[in-house]
């Protein structure tokens, strides 16, 4: 008696119970280590100074002021200035926008092209699907930077040029994963169990593949950004990042190089800020895969 | 299928490939904005010429043009391109139009392969045994320590922390060892361990889980069960086959580690492909572009290559296909 009251409390909870359960549990496991809880609160530093930074920033990136070049941290100027006398801070607040607007855009179209295609395969099979995980084949075997390289030579040194450059090469684990999961939807034993017990297609879509695609997604974008932000930094080394006077990490770090010893400050800022960010971001995304994924990983 | 036959095909694919990122590489940089000659680098002296004496200056670009057979149809030259590019024969640069590429890439080209062999194998000796080491500590404060660090070195790209070294070494703790330039031994040592940092955080994650993953296995537990001895059952039984899933990893390691050699360089002034590659691209030197990430692909396929033949050397479950 007891234990049919207990089974019918639990079935008649089940519903209001079961809606919050999953995210809540992720968010548990995920509080569990501090490192990815410091991590997200770094990254939302990170985005609320991209966001904010050009109100907060005391000069503009174009500002210079010879008298003042190449000071150490001071007051006026907290991070020290360069050659030019760049007020190094607001460098900085401006490279963490162009980062962020940079990462983002390029993840989404990345995202964008990796759904489209990845869709196509899954649902379409036979040549489509072939000849699309050929591709994918192609571009995980071979050095994608390259091809950043070329585009950016093609398209140009804007924001929105080299936006597009990263993110038209960086769509073939998108679209690896979506193909998987569309199959694993279609033949998945999950999907079968809920169709036999007579479920209808929109309360499987909604209650069990849903749920399901938005995690693996969320952690693919967290993993995405910082590995964007890597590449477009790093266009900046071999001479082919944002065009100047716009501000970057990969400019601040390229063009830091021969005066290293004379003017430290020059790099422990930008390198000390864009490591603690990638690091950050790296945290969360490894929080989050174990938060929704405790089984799998590592 | 046999070893030759498997290879032959892969060797064709190879390529095919190469040959359509070739022309691709060369269309893309045919449709860029902008020639050699506009760009800052040389518009200085040229610039002169050409307000000085239009005459000779057309003739110089016509003759510049004829050269590199940029006046032929776009689908000759890039036919041409890749058939000579295929064939090892690169003519010269822009730039340097009396050096061939050929003379360059004997002398940047081993820099690079030494920089990206040397960082994969550090990090193979190296990540193996911490790998080993925290499977063998699960869930121990040492194997989260080991954990936290190979996301550490995974997350800093390795021209950051090329930069935090030069920054250590020169700032904090100059004279220690050399920050700067190619040629001793010494100086080989920041930029190979600014590479290994992140590819021994990823072999240490995938042995760990590599050999958990085998360590589940029942024949592990019958070695264990028939008396053979812990480091036996370790060492013999289970490491063999995680070695083997270890090999896979190679691959991706090594193409990431070829990119980042040219950043690193680019930090230490190291005079490889990536300075070449700093000097060719910004000016729109297309051969010199071209052919040095087209040394640099071959030099990553042909790793995965090798791999994917190891691969199905060691494991004879995987069928060559």
């Amino acid at each position: 008696m007891a234990v049919t009251e207990l089974a019918l409390g639990v079935v008649g909870d089940e519903s209001s119970f079961r809606r919050t359960s999953q995210a809540q549990l992720a968010w548990r496991r995920y509080r569990r280590n501090w490192l990815p809880v410091a991590g997200g609160v770094w990254v939302l530093i990170f985005v609320l100074a991209g966001i904010f930074g050009p109100w907060v920033a005391p000069h503009h990136y174009t500002d210079t002021d010879f008298l003042n070049a190449n000071q150490g941290p001071s007051w006026e100027f907290p991070m020290g200035t360069d050659g030019l006398g760049h007020d190094m801070f607001s460098q900085i607040l401006w490279s963490i926008r162009n980062a962020l607007e940079i990462a983002v855009g390029a993840t989404a179209v990345s995202f964008v092209i990796g759904c489209v295609l990845g869709l196509w395969a899954g649902l379409r099979g036979g040549l489509a699907d072939q000849a699309i995980m050929r591709v994918v084949d192609f571009m995980f075997a071979f050095p994608s930077y390259f091809l950043n390289l070329i585009l950016v030579v093609t398209l140009g040194r804007g924001m929105f040029p080299i936006l597009i450059a990263i993110g038209i090469t960086g769509w073939a684990s998108y679209a690896r994963l979506i193909r998987g999961l569309v199959l694993n939807m279609r033949n998945g034993e999950m999907v079968e169990a809920a169709r036999s017990l007579g479920a209808t297609w929109p309360h499987i879509a909604r209650r069990y593949l849903l749920p399901n695609v938005l995690s693996s997604m969320l952690v693919a974008l967290a993993f995405g950004i910082p590995a964007d932000l890597v590449i477009m930094a790093a266009l900046s080394l071999v001479g082919l990042g944002l065009l100047p006077p716009l501000p970057s990490f990969g400019n601040l770090i390229a063009q830091a190089g021969p005066n290293v010893l004379g003017y430290p400050w020059l790099l422990y800022f930008p390198a000390g800020i864009f490591a603690l960010t990638l690091l950050s971001f790296l945290f969360v995304a490894d929080g989050l895969q174990e938060a929704f994924d405790p089984k799998g990983g590592s | 299928m046999g070893v030759a036959k498997f290879l032959g095909k892969r060797l064709v694919a190879l390529v095919v490939t190469i040959a359509v990122v070739l022309a691709v590489a060369y269309l893309l940089m045919y449709a860029a904005p902008g020639s050699f000659f506009n760009s800052t680098n040389i518009g200085a002296s040229l610039g002169q010429l050409r307000l000085q004496n239009p005459e000779l200056y057309r003739q110089y670009v016509e003759q510049f043009e004829s050269r590199y057979g940029l006046d032929q149809p776009l689908w000759a030259q890039t036919l041409k391109y890749v058939w000579h590019s295929l064939t090892f024969d690169f003519g010269t640069s822009f730039a340097n139009p009396s050096v061939p590429i050929m003379h360059q890439l004997r002398s940047a080209f081993p820099i690079s392969a030494i920089l990206a062999i040397g960082s994969v194998v550090l990090s193979i000796l190296i990540g193996i045994p911490l790998g080993v080491v925290a499977a063998l500590k699960r869930n121990t404060w040492l194997d989260s320590t080991l954990t936290t660090l190979s996301v550490a070195g995974q997350a800093i790209p390795s021209y950051v922390l090329a930069v935090l070294m030069v920054l250590l070494f020169g700032v904090a703790m100059p004279g220690v060892v050399p920050i700067n330039g190619w040629g001793t031994v010494g100086e080989a040592i920041l930029p190979i361990v600014a590479l290994s940092a992140g590819n021994v955080g990823v072999i240490t994650r995938y042995m760990r889980g590599s050999l958990i993953e085998v360590l589940r296995q029942e024949y592990v537990r019958t070695a264990e069960a028939k008396g053979v001895p812990r480091f036996n059952v370790i060492t013999r039984h289970a490491m063999r086959n995680s070695l083997t899933a270890l090999i896979t990893v190679v691959g991706p390691t090594f193409a990431f580690t070829v990119v980042s050699t040219v950043w690193v360089e680019q930090i230490f002034s190291i005079p490889g492909m990536g300075n070449l590659m700093g000097a060719a691209f910004p000016t729109k030197d297309v051969p010199l572009s071209i052919t040095s990430i087209y040394i640099l692909s071959l030099m990553v396929m042909g790793m995965n290559l090798v791999v994917d033949v190891l691969y199905r050397a060691f494991d004879p479950r995987v069928a060559l296909e």
